[in-house]
């Protein structure tokens, strides 16, 4: 099973849009996201920040929220997104 | 280019940029900055009206701010309250009014480019897509 992040947080609408997602997503494939919070957890924003290469080199060179992690992939992706689009991006890094 | 400190000798007001205004803003004075070192702009600032903003206040400055621009603040009522919300905290707990939806990499200038309202023009989310926003949804394009 691949070692999957979901950066996000609390103050964001994406991300509080995302998350049932995400929960469906785990509930339905058996995937499971590392959820961390960025904005009010320094040690996840500190996790996050040492994946920048990764993250900003997929979201137009920044830190955005949501992002979504496959460190052994050199994966991710950001923002909202469907259902869909979000389960086949899970499914190719598993 | 770096930016730098100027002190208009006539009313004190602060600038910070490459290069002085001409004409104070505040006193119309023609050529009236002088360069200052950060030290003293801070010290001058720090000395100067607490002015400090609520919650509707920068509702209100950001709706002002839009006025005229092909822009505007996001009907979405909920979306924005919660945004105002990250962005007050955000600056309650690291300084600064930092978008929600980024997170700041901790350098200085890089991280002024996440600062609410920031130049969302620019952003793939909003630069010619006909509904666009910046990238935490505060800001949309005006219909």
């Amino acid at each position: 099973m691949a070692n999957l992040f979901m950066f996000h947080g609390r103050e964001c609408p994406h991300c509080k849009r995302m998350m049932p997602l995400v929960e469906k997503l785990e509930q339905e494939t058996g995937v499971r996201f590392d959820k961390r919070e960025v904005w009010h957890e320094e040690k996840n924003a500190d996790l996050m920040r040492s994946y920048r290469p990764i993250i900003a080199a997929k979201c137009g060179g920044q830190l955005k929220v949501p992002a979504f992690l496959n460190p052994d992939a050199n994966d991710a992706v950001c923002g909202e997104m469907d259902y869909e689009k979000l389960k086949d991006w899970a499914l190719k890094q598993s | 280019m770096k930016k730098r400190y100027w002190r208009c000798f006539v009313c004190n007001d602060i600038h910070c940029g490459i290069a002085p205004p001409e004409l104070c803003p505040t006193c119309k004075v023609l050529n009236g900055y002088v360069e200052i070192s950060a030290e003293e702009a801070r010290r001058i600032l720090g000395g100067g009206p607490g002015v400090s903003l609520t919650a509707d206040e920068f509702r209100a400055a950001i709706e002002r701010f839009t006025a005229g621009h092909e822009f505007q603040v996001n009907p979405d009522r909920e979306k924005v309250d919660l945004l105002v919300k990250g962005i007050f905290e955000n600056e309650r707990n690291h300084g600064l009014k930092y978008c929600p939806c980024r997170l700041r990499c901790k350098d200085w200038d890089e991280d002024l480019g996440i600062v609410c309202p920031c130049n969302f023009t620019i952003h793939e989310t909003y630069k010619g897509v006909p509904d666009g926003e910046c990238w935490c949804g505060l800001f949309v394009r005006r219909k």
